[in-house]
């Protein structure tokens, strides 16, 4: 019973909205498949509450049990709580509620949340260079080839190393580089990669579909 | 120990402080950098000026506070493009993590610029969980998926949503993205609902996309702060994606520098050590 019901339901989700698609919203198939994909919606909303509460569970025990770090998982709980109470609350209470400009939401997203993880990316370039310089090395004919491509690219894509690449007249590298790099090699290989990427999700659905692929419940 | 030795086993906080110092320079020294404009750039400044006047059109904020550098001088390029054509938008996003505060946030300010007014020349539907069945839901009603905006609002009440029922309504697609979420725009509304549509994403993603160009799926794109650049430019509106350019100009140098002294001081040191075995 606890396998047959979630295939059973996963079979019919499945199909009623592969077979929805070839109908229009005049059909009544057409409608049943709009009205999943609202169902859609709502449980996914769903998984983020499940999110919500699992990080709160797993942090609380661990403030509890005194375990390494456990200051900064009350710094977690507290940021979760302090964002979302206030942005579920009505703006008809308080201007300060909800989500809209000058919430306390909005403060928080504006003024710490967004120039936080804009810093935390921005530090890549640094890890980058510091890896480019000891990792990007030319052993072998591939990894020159890489080497090689990836400079010219990074050359291209800034307004003072195109003015470099332009010092030659006799041939026009950027537009090489666009044409023949970018849109030839590059896009013959994402295209590839798209492809098998697709056929993968496909026969993977097709699995769930018809029951042959159980691990969403946990089994093998 | 050579100096090339010395070289390879460089600590690593040298190549951080020069990494600082090519960010803070351009800044301190503002340069005027000549920015040459791509095909892929090009075709999305004239897919939206041949878009006729009062079209009503979805720019989508698919991207993370993360990449505001790369992402957001390109939302704010395309407003000025939309709203100077009189071109109704509608903003969502399908991410949780700010994508509805940075499209309330980012829209507002531009339409406080062209007198816009919220509800009949612009609309935040804000975010939903599960984007396929959004994408794939609004086809046939986009109430049906969003009853209300990101405030709350029930779309019944907007003008702009009286008349925007579906994709039918939709003249053009903007997606800005710093992740997968552009793939399902692609397969889902271009291809199924057909609607036109360009990308705007960050420099990593960007390769990827050239597959939609070739097919024709997208009908331009926008690759990383130097598409941004390139887009500011043709919408006559330089802002900070190019003044960006100079920091990243000096800093792929400082890479490429980097990357042929690692490699000029890997291959010396070790024919010197082949030589001294």
């Amino acid at each position: 019973m606890k396998t047959t019901v979630p295939v059973l339901v996963a079979f019919l989700s499945g199909l009623i909205l592969v077979v929805s698609f070839f109908f229009d919203d005049k059909n009544w198939l057409g409608l049943l498949g709009q009205e999943l994909k609202i169902w859609l919606t709502i449980v996914a909303g769903f998984t983020l509450l499940l999110g919500v509460v699992s990080i709160t569970r797993v942090n609380w025990s661990a403030v509890q049990r005194k375990k390494e770090g456990w200051k900064f998982k009350i710094l977690t709980l507290i940021a979760i709580f302090a964002m979302a109470i206030p942005s579920v609350l009505s703006p008809d209470w308080s201007i300060r509620f909800g989500r809209n400009e000058g919430s306390i939401y909005d403060w928080l997203f504006q003024y710490l949340m967004s120039p936080m993880m804009a810093t935390m990316f921005a530090t890549l370039a640094f890890y980058i260079a510091s890896a480019a310089y000891r990792a990007f090395r030319a052993r072998s004919a591939e990894a020159t080839l890489l080497l090689v491509t990836a400079t010219l690219i990074m050359l291209w894509r800034v307004p003072m190393g195109e003015w470099f690449l332009n010092l030659f007249p006799w041939i026009d590298i950027p537009y090489l580089l666009n044409t023949y790099i970018m849109g030839g090699i590059n896009m013959a290989v994402q295209r590839g990669i798209i492809i098998g990427a697709a056929l993968g999700a496909a026969s993977m659905s097709l699995r769930i579909i018809l029951g042959i692929e159980r691990t969403y419940m946990g089994k093998g | 120990m050579s100096i090339w030795n010395k070289l390879e086993k460089m600590d690593r906080r040298w190549v951080y402080l020069m990494v600082a110092i090519s960010v803070v320079i351009p800044f301190l020294f503002p340069m005027t950098l000549p920015i040459s404009i791509t095909p892929e750039a090009q075709a999305v400044y004239d897919t939206i000026d041949a878009l006729p006047d009062s079209s009503t059109v979805m720019l989508v904020f698919d991207y993370y506070p993360s990449t505001i550098a790369e992402c957001e001088p390109m939302a704010i390029a395309a407003l000025h493009q939309f709203f100077s054509k009189n071109i109704k938008v509608i903003t969502l996003s399908n991410i949780p993590l700010g994508g509805p505060s940075m499209a309330e946030t980012i829209t507002r300010m531009m339409a406080k610029k062209y007198n816009k007014k919220y509800g009949v020349d612009f609309v935040n539907l804000g975010y939903k969980a599960n984007y396929v069945a959004v994408m794939s839901g609004m086809g046939q009603s986009i109430e049906d998926i969003f009853p209300t905006d990101n405030s709350g609002t029930p779309l019944s009440e907007l003008p702009l949503m009286k008349q925007t029922k579906n994709y039918d309504d939709i003249s053009f697609l903007f997606e800005v993205a710093d992740n997968a979420t552009a793939d399902y725009w692609v397969s889902i509304v271009n291809a199924q609902f057909g609607v036109p549509m360009v990308c705007g994403t960050t420099a990593v993603s960007a390769p990827k996309y050239y597959a939609f160009i070739a097919s024709g799926q997208f009908k331009g794109l926008l690759g990383g702060m130097k598409g941004a650049a390139e887009y500011e430019i043709l919408v006559g509106k330089k802002a900070d994606a190019v003044t960006g350019m100079s920091a990243q100009s000096l800093v792929h140098l400082l890479i490429i520098f980097l990357v042929l002294l690692g490699n000029i001081s890997f291959f010396i040191g070790r024919r010197k050590s082949q030589g001294t075995a």
